[in-house]
């Protein structure tokens, strides 16, 4: 929940706040040093945002604002604005302190402890038990894609430099083969699943431990944290003035 | 295991909070509705069932095959989740599956989960399906128009959701204007449906020449199963 806040308040912080955004930076390094978690990881899974990143590049040079330059591409004549340049920064910034907060929830907690949140979140419990299901096969269904895709690599093997066979339908329909295999697979797979806890007393529900509680400090621990992320948000909308 | 990247999926960020907020709530009530049609027509067995197949569309989403100039065509799943399955456990199992590409790989923020969702899982499976069963009603029953019913509504479930897309991000203040992200997101998009649809349609044949009884999955009965 606080890294939902979180990402919120970085949502809606204004352009150009740079400021408050390093501040933010500095607080997130140090908590993923405090949780033990290599820098090195965070800045790596920090990447899979980077391709939407391109969708917000053409504001460089859409923005209206003092130009600071110009690039020409052929017949392409581009200017670049200050005020496009902050904005295409602000935005890359945020969406990438954003990942930064998902990536400390995912590394800090086990998949199991995450399940049991989402069951307390009230999240409705077939929806809880497909993504368990879900997390449990993915490594064995994975597995499977990854052969099939081994198979088509040994039956396919190419010359150096040689041109790839075939038309694009025929190499899709080569793809939407797999496709049905695989389905075939994990079909007959979740039937054995289904077999598999009959066998061991399945009754239609699921049983499971309890929970372990909230402790009161944990508590103390969330509500501050909502408290300085509600300040940070406010005092960077009432002090920080970008100009 | 690397998941493959989809344009699709927003992180967070790109889209203004207000905007996130009201799909999390768009999104909530066509999933609950979803989850009591699922409850009151499938047994217990489908919980497995829909868990590997919610493993299976994210295992498919790592096939690709080459097109042309280094791009590839994929498979996002949304409209054979829906044949196979059928419309509300196939947006289920579409909403496990964003979910949990946002929730362990990063694939998708928390915040805009909700308008991911809509964008793919909704979009794509529900609207995919009701197109679906029209065309094939057109193509003269199930039957004979399943395959260029699937081809077509593959298509535009790949495409509306970038349409979805673009409308949200260009309804975000301090993004570029509307039809400068309509005309990017669109324009790949269209490609990419021409992947989706391809693929699609092979993978419904295979199963029609192997395990034909397996359409009927989708409307089997508790008692049935």
């Amino acid at each position: 929940m606080a890294a939902i806040a979180a990402i919120a308040a970085i949502s809606l912080q204004p352009m150009g706040a740079f400021g408050p955004l390093a501040l933010m930076f500095a607080l997130l390094v140090a908590a993923s040093l405090l949780a033990r978690l290599g820098p090195w990881r965070l800045v790596r899974g920090a990447f899979v945002a980077l391709p939407f990143m391109l969708i917000a590049l053409p504001l460089v040079f859409t923005r209206p604002g003092d130009p600071l330059g110009s690039i020409s591409l052929g017949p392409l004549h581009l200017t670049v604005s200050g005020e496009g340049l902050r904005a295409f920064a602000t935005i890359a910034l945020k969406s990438w302190l954003s990942v930064q907060v998902a990536l400390l929830l995912t590394y800090t907690t086990p998949f199991h402890d995450l399940l049991d949140a989402l069951r307390e979140l009230r999240l409705p419990r077939i929806l809880v038990s497909i993504i368990g299901f879900m997390y449990r096969y993915l490594a064995v269904i994975g597995d499977e894609a990854q052969r099939l895709l081994r198979a088509r690599a040994s039956r396919s093997a190419l010359a150096e430099g040689a041109a790839g066979g075939g038309s694009i339908a025929w190499r899709a329909r080569v793809t939407g083969n797999m496709v049905g295999s695989l389905f075939l697979r994990s079909y007959e797979r979740s039937e054995r699943v289904y077999d598999a806890m009959i066998a061991r007393g399945f009754e239609g529900t699921f049983r499971h431990l309890g929970l372990r509680p909230i402790t009161t400090g944990e508590w103390i621990a969330f509500a501050s944290v909502l408290v300085a992320l509600a300040a940070w948000a406010v005092a960077t909308h009432l002090w920080w003035n970008p100009s | 295991m690397p998941p493959s990247i989809h344009l699709l999926h927003a992180p967070d960020g790109f889209v203004s909070v207000p905007i996130a907020v009201a799909m999390w709530a768009v999104t909530a009530v066509v999933l609950a509705i979803a989850v009591r049609r699922t409850n009151a027509t499938l047994s217990e067995r489908a919980v497995p069932l829909l868990g590997v197949m919610a493993a299976f569309i994210f295992a498919a989403q790592m096939f690709n095959f080459p097109v042309a100039g280094g791009t590839s065509g994929h498979l996002l799943g949304g409209v054979l989740a829906a044949i196979l399955l059928g419309p509300w456990a196939g947006t289920l199992v579409m909403a496990s599956v964003i979910a949990v590409q946002g929730l362990l790989f990063q694939d998708g923020g928390l915040v805009v989960m909700g308008l991911n969702i809509f964008n793919m899982g909704v979009i794509g499976t529900l609207g995919g399906y009701w197109l679906y069963r029209a065309l094939a009603g057109l193509f003269g029953g199930e039957g004979r128009g399943r395959l260029p019913a699937a081809a077509i509504a593959a298509w535009v479930s790949v495409v509306a959701g970038a349409v979805s897309m673009s409308l949200q991000i260009g309804l975000t203040p301090d993004m570029p204007p509307l039809g400068l992200v309509l005309g990017a997101m669109v324009g790949v998009h269209v490609l990419i449906g021409i992947g989706e649809a391809l693929i699609t349609v092979a993978a419904l044949a295979f199963i029609g020449v192997t395990r034909a009884d397996l359409f009927e999955l989708r409307d089997r009965s508790p008692q049935a199963a």
